[in-house]
């Protein structure tokens, strides 16, 4: 389903270039889970974004069910993107003037689907927000937006689920139940899930773990506190 | 359709409003000017028509053409033929030099005739208001006819070989306003009569007119038929227009409507501001949702698509609305000005709603297309970065298709390369001076400003630190303010130059032809009345009888009837007040002790005439003849109602000869008979009533005073959706500030406080640059479109900074309110 090889990630700036990512390889078959998990700044973002095809890698290769994606242009990819990705982002993301109905329609009608409202009701119900269909973000709590956004990335019904911190700007007991929520998804849907997450107990319930520091893959027992990134003048 | 679900929703999330908003007011200010300039316009064509009693009017000394008249017959197209000469008339033993008019049966073809049988009166009741002219063998006359030749009505006079019953008195002619010409009492007759008469023999002088309406083949045969006709014209033939038929209400609607023209062009370009300042802030509230459609996979090209179809949906539906108000608007309008326009107004034409239409999509080609132009190449990475921003169309590239947006709409829609650029100069100069010289105030401002108190501190950093969009707002600011600078100027001084018309004793009676023995009279007979005149004026009365020791010859003779009348010749010292020497010298220039007198004259005349300055002129007075050399010509100003001269001489020179007098004096409707008891006593006096003209022309303007008062409420509103515009430009950044201040503990004296002091700040130095900008662009309207002097206006550089100041402060301070009133987690959660 994912297939990574050694993908690396430089950037320039000025004071030189910064290498984020170094030699990572991963790879994740249909309807299975994985974790990255690492410090703050370690790069697991820009990998995310990398595997999702939002970004591309400076070296190396992503293939998503199949298809080089880093071989496409951006066309190509949107067009992967459209067919097989869905995320769920630490900031929600919700459009403010849209109710939660409608956020989670709008992917849904931007692809031409009549039944869209249809599916986007049973998308909230599923998450347990039937009731608010018709409230904007504004009047959802953090949780609740999360929810929505859950809705809307399952609505869709992607063959592989992106989310980054899902559960960063929440609290404990909030996060235990949208973590529950994907993979309930998850295993229902068949989905394959990657996940960016900070938190032991989500990352214990991956099925596969990615741990990084400074950019590099490290063996999941690594105490990753005290890897120094490696840059290049 | 799925752009237009998101536009609506978009709309109903608010984000819409003020793009809709300035585009409504765009088109609706656009509108609702050309529709209501065109219905005016047709409507003033249709009333200077009555003017005319015709639509369009041939004056000739020969007879009118037979193929004239049949082409007219044939296309369709009304006409009439009028006679007008002077001719002995008899009764009995009386006789007076009458001044003839024979109609055709159809005149007038235009407007009405007044006629009563009751002489003298003023009484409306019993004066009738008819389209048609007298019978054959019957005469209408003048009432002071009746004195002259001791006659009753029903008595008979006698013209050339036949006798007319005197039927009826005759009040007004639609076509005699301002005629000086005719010193006789009128005698209105048919044309079918002069024949029998054999007064008309060759040689004599005689006046023909052809008068032409529009008939049964409507606005384009008529059209045809004049151009047609106006190919037939030699020497002795001259046309004459609606237009030229009422010069002094011509010249107050001609600047009426080209302040409205102004006003229009000034609620454009503000509108445009609106837009384009709408359009940036909307498209900065775009770029989440653009990257979250990316990162759904939606390709640029569809982005780019869908956003193009919301703007077309935006448009065409904002004009929409646009049209709409802008109708409802110009029937405003309409209501305010309709009492001066006798006739209903004719309806216009399709032309203002392609304009109104064609604003709000160039408008929006101009403005929103560009600020939205950069949102498909987002990035989708921004979904996960806050940093991965596109840089949007650069600033300078949009000001300047912004500015050539305003400048297409300004010169299509006024026509009028003066105003259009005027306001462009005056836009481009303020918006230059703000860059450049409020980018220093700023900079001026956050280091002094470290001196002092900590809100004036934190303000002028705060300008400093966001001084892009500082800047931005000032061009906003002072580009609505100097806008409205410029109209208000404008207007005020047109109202000024306007209100001596609205002046209650302007005169309003014109006295000529008072006989020396009669003066003492006529002057008593005033006083007697508690009246004043405006002085009186000696004239001799005398004719030109060779230029540059050449006899008038016949050509000339038939050219202008001033060859062949008596003119009246005037002198005086002082140039007369309203007068301009427009070539040569005036007295105080010339040595004025030689042998030949020099003479001054009137431009236009001089022009018709074919008459130089330096040319040597021979007038003949009651048979003595002397020269005078054309020193000078001059422009008149007939405005204002006092007597003008067309020939003048310097003092000294005429006394001698036999000489009248005239004056003009203000006369109150209810001692209105005074004029009867006048020319009941000296029948010779001719009277000039130009009561009605002057409450005419004074109803006009104050009806085109509170048109302008109405458009001046339309354009400001154009400026406060500018300023607000503006304001909240940075209101969503503000407002997080404020509210984490607040969480800190802040005081409200403090959050508001500072808001005021950066948005006043901003307000007065838009205020103080826009003053700049508009001190130019008066200086060119003055003096290429309203012919007003040039004038500082020092009001405005300090009414421009404090109403600034004070209206972009209420409006900041306002508007972050909420930012206090509301606890600062609901207004973080509602950005
Ligand atoms: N375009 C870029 N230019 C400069 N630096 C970048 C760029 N993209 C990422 N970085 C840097 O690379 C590092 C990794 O960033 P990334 O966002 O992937 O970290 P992260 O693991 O997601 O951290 P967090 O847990 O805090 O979200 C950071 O230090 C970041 O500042
Ligand atoms: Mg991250």
């Amino acid at each position: 389903m994912i297939e990574v090889s050694n993908i690396s990630k430089q950037v320039k700036t000025t004071e030189g270039t910064l290498t984020i990512l170094d030699g990572i390889n991963l790879s994740l078959s249909a309807g299975e889970s994985l974790a990255i998990v690492g410090p703050s700044g370690s790069g697991k973002s820009t990998l995310l974004g990398i595997l999702a095809g939002l970004d591309l890698p400076s070296s190396g290769s992503v293939s998503l069910n199949g298809q080089d994606i880093t071989a496409m242009d951006e066309e190509g990819r949107a067009a992967v993107r459209a067919k097989t990705v869905g995320f769920v982002f630490q900031s929600f993301h919700l459009l403010p003037g849209l109710t939660a109905l409608e956020n989670v329609a709008l992917p849904l009608e931007l692809q031409g689907d009549k039944e869209a409202l249809k599916t986007a009701a049973y998308y909230l119900q599923r998450v347990g927000l039937e009731h608010r269909t018709t409230h904007y973000p504004r009047q959802l709590s953090g949780g609740e937006q999360q929810r929505v956004a859950v809705a809307r990335a399952f609505a869709c019904r992607p063959v592989i689920l992106f989310a980054d911190e899902p559960t960063g700007n929440l609290d404990t007991g909030t996060g235990e139940k949208i973590n529950d929520l994907l993979f309930d998804l998850n295993k229902e849907e068949g989905t394959t899930l990657v996940l960016v997450t900070h938190e032991h107990n989500l990352a214990e319930r991956c099925g596969q773990r990615l741990v990084i520091a400074a950019g590099r893959q490290v063996a999941p027992s690594t105490d990753v506190t005290h890897v120094t990134r490696g840059s290049t003048a | 359709m799925q752009a237009l679900r998101m536009l609506l929703r978009t709309w109903r999330g608010g984000q819409l409003n003020l793009i809709i908003w300035s585009l409504v007011l765009a088109v609706a200010v656009v509108t609702s000017v050309s529709l209501l300039a065109e219905r005016i316009e047709r409507a003033l064509t249709a009333q200077s028509s009555s003017f005319l009693a015709a639509d369009l009017v041939v004056r000739s000394s020969k007879p009118i053409a037979p193929e004239w008249v049949a082409g007219a017959l044939q296309q369709q197209v009304e006409s009439a033929q009028v006679l007008t000469f002077a001719s002995m008339v008899y009764h009995q033993d009386d006789m007076h030099l009458a001044s003839i008019k024979a109609v055709e049966g159809s005149y007038p073809l235009r407007g009405l005739l007044r006629r009563t049988t009751t002489p003298f009166t003023t009484d409306t009741s019993l004066i009738e208001e008819i389209d048609y002219g007298p019978a054959q063998g019957e005469t209408w006359v003048d009432a002071r006819l009746l004195p002259l030749l001791n006659i009753e009505l029903g008595d008979e006079i006698e013209l050339g070989e036949i006798r007319l019953t005197v039927s009826q008195i005759v009040v007004e002619e639609p076509d005699s306003g301002g005629s000086y010409g005719a010193f006789g009492a009128r005698v209105l007759m048919n044309f079918s009569d002069i024949e029998a008469a054999g007064i008309i023999i060759p040689g004599s002088r005689v006046t023909y007119r052809f008068l032409m309406a529009e008939g049964a083949s409507g606005a384009d045969g008529f059209a045809r038929y004049s151009e047609w006709m106006e190919d037939q014209l030699d020497v002795h033939d001259r046309l004459i227009t609606p237009d030229e038929a009422q010069a002094s209400i011509a010249d107050t609607m001609d600047k009426g409507r080209r302040f409205l023209l102004l006003a229009g062009s000034i609620g454009v370009v503000l509108a445009g501001i609106a837009l384009a300042l709408a359009s940036h802030h909307f498209a900065a509230g775009q770029t989440r949702q653009v990257a979250l459609l990316k990162s759904w996979g939606i390709a640029a090209s569809r982005v780019r698509s869908l956003y193009l179809q919301q703007s077309l949906w935006l448009g065409v539906g904002g004009s929409a609305i646009g049209l709409l108000v802008g109708f409802a608007f110009s029937e405003i309008l309409i209501a305010v000005v309709r009492e001066w326009l006798p006739i209903s107004l004719p309806m216009a034409g399709i032309r203002p709603w392609i304009t109104g239409l064609a604003t709000g999509l160039l408008c929006l080609a101009g403005f929103t297309l560009p600020a939205i132009w950069h949102l498909p190449a987002q990035s989708p990475l921004a979904v996960l970065r806050d940093d991965v921003k596109v840089e949007p169309v650069s600033s300078m590239a949009r000001g300047f298709l912004g500015v050539i947006a305003v400048a297409a709409l300004l010169f299509w829609y006024s026509n009028n390369v003066y105003l259009s650029l005027a306001i462009l100069a005056g836009f481009g100069l303020t918006t230059l001076a703000t860059v450049v010289i409020g980018l220093l105030m700023l900079r001026v401002g956050k280091t002094y400003g470290e001196k002092l108190g900590s809100i004036w501190r934190l303000a002028s950093s705060n300008l400093w630190r966001r001084r892009s969009q500082s800047i931005i707002q000032m061009v906003g600011f002072s580009g609505a303010i100097a806008l409205l600078m410029i109209m208000s100027v404008v207007r005020t001084s047109l109202i000024d130059e306007w209100r001596w018309q609205l002046a209650d004793d302007a005169p309003n009676h014109f006295l000529l032809n008072v006989a020396p023995y009669e003066l003492e009279g006529v002057r008593d007979l005033v006083t007697a009345q508690n009246l004043e005149t405006a002085g009186w004026y000696s004239m001799v009365r005398g004719r030109l009888t060779q230029i540059n020791g050449e006899g008038i010859t016949e050509e000339q003779r038939d050219k202008h009837e001033s060859f062949r009348r008596e003119l009246n010749l005037s002198w005086t010292t002082a140039l007369p007040e309203g007068n301009k020497v427009t070539a040569g010298k005036w007295w105080d220039e010339l040595d004025l002790s030689g042998d030949i007198a020099p003479v001054s004259l009137e431009e236009e005349l001089a022009g018709e005439l074919g008459l130089e300055i330096g040319d040597l002129l021979n007038f003949s007075v009651g048979g003595l003849i002397f020269q005078a050399r054309v020193a000078s010509t001059r422009s008149l100003n007939w405005d204002n109602m006092t007597p003008n001269f067309y020939f003048l001489f310097p003092e000294g020179l005429l006394e001698n000869y036999p000489r009248t007098s005239m004056t003009s004096l203000y006369i109150p409707p209810q001692q209105k008979l005074l004029v009867n008891d006048l020319l009941r006593q000296y029948p010779t006096v001719q009277v000039i009533e130009l009561d009605k003209i002057i409450d005419r022309i004074r109803s006009i303007v104050s009806q085109v005073t509170s048109g302008l008062e109405v458009m001046t409420l339309l354009i400001l509103s154009c400026g406060v959706l500018v300023m607000f515009a503006a304001v909240s430009l940075s209101m969503s950044e503000r407002l997080q500030e404020s509210a984490i201040l607040r969480t800190l503990g802040s005081s409200r004296r403090l959050i508001l406080g500072i808001q005021w002091v950066e948005f006043s700040v901003l307000g007065v130095m838009a205020g103080l640059l826009a003053a700049i900008g508009a001190e130019a662009a008066v200086a060119l309207l003055q003096h290429y479109m309203f012919d007003l002097p040039f004038s500082w206006h020092p009001w405005l550089w300090l009414m421009g900074p404090l109403a600034g100041g004070l209206l972009v402060g209420v409006l900041g301070v306002g508007y972050s309110r909420k930012a206090v009133t509301q606890p600062p987690l609901l207004v973080l959660n509602s950005l």
